[in-house]
């Protein structure tokens, strides 16, 4: 069972890179967007695999096991 | 993973400002009028070591306001610093309004990693 978390690296300058884990789909978006607002303004964004998946995908996944 | 982004830095709360001046033991931010050598403009400001001027956040846009003079009336690195912290402060005061615990490391490049724990997956 995996965990959510959002992972925040903050350079020595600053700048900062916001990575989520462990999330499905575009939930990653609502979690991690309070912490995105509050630092600043985003300059660049890229979405990973899981970002594609649905719950309906992986309920189908799974019954396809 | 799901999604990655990258922030430009703007500093707009109070709280982690003062947190970040706390962090670096500096005198803590005085809001009001500030000299600078060009003008005088309104913040809150920050008084760096070495700075010949406060630095100036405008907390209603973001923005820093300040003379270094390229360097010689203040050294940079001073500034990363404080926006550095203030941007570890921001973060683990907004996780904690949300209820989310937070755990800090130092990274061997200067970076700080911060775990915020969302919860859920348990």
């Amino acid at each position: 069972m995996s965990s959510k978390t959002i992972e925040i690296i903050v350079t020595p300058n600053g700048q900062t890179r916001v990575e989520t884990k462990g999330f499905v789909g575009s939930e990653c978006r609502d979690a991690s967007r309070f912490i995105e607002q509050a630092l600043g303004q985003q300059t660049d964004e890229v979405l990973k695999v899981e970002f594609h998946q649905t719950g309906t995908n992986q309920q189908q996944v799974r019954q396809g096991e | 993973m799901s999604h990655i982004v990258q922030i430009q830095t703007e500093v707009r709360d109070l709280v982690a400002v003062r947190a970040a001046c706390e962090r670096l033991k500096l005198p803590s931010p005085v809001i009001g009028s500030h000299r600078l050598y060009q003008g005088t403009v309104i913040g809150l400001g920050v008084e760096l070591p070495g700075w010949r001027y406060r630095v100036v956040c405008d907390l209603v846009n973001g923005q820093l306001r300040f003379d270094n003079f390229g360097g010689r009336w203040g050294e940079q690195v001073h500034l990363d610093q404080f926006l550095q912290n203030y941007a570890v402060e921001r973060v683990k005061i907004e996780a904690r309004k949300k209820g989310h615990s937070v755990t800090e490391q130092s990274l061997e490049d200067g970076s700080v990693k911060l775990t915020v724990n969302v919860g859920g997956g348990v």
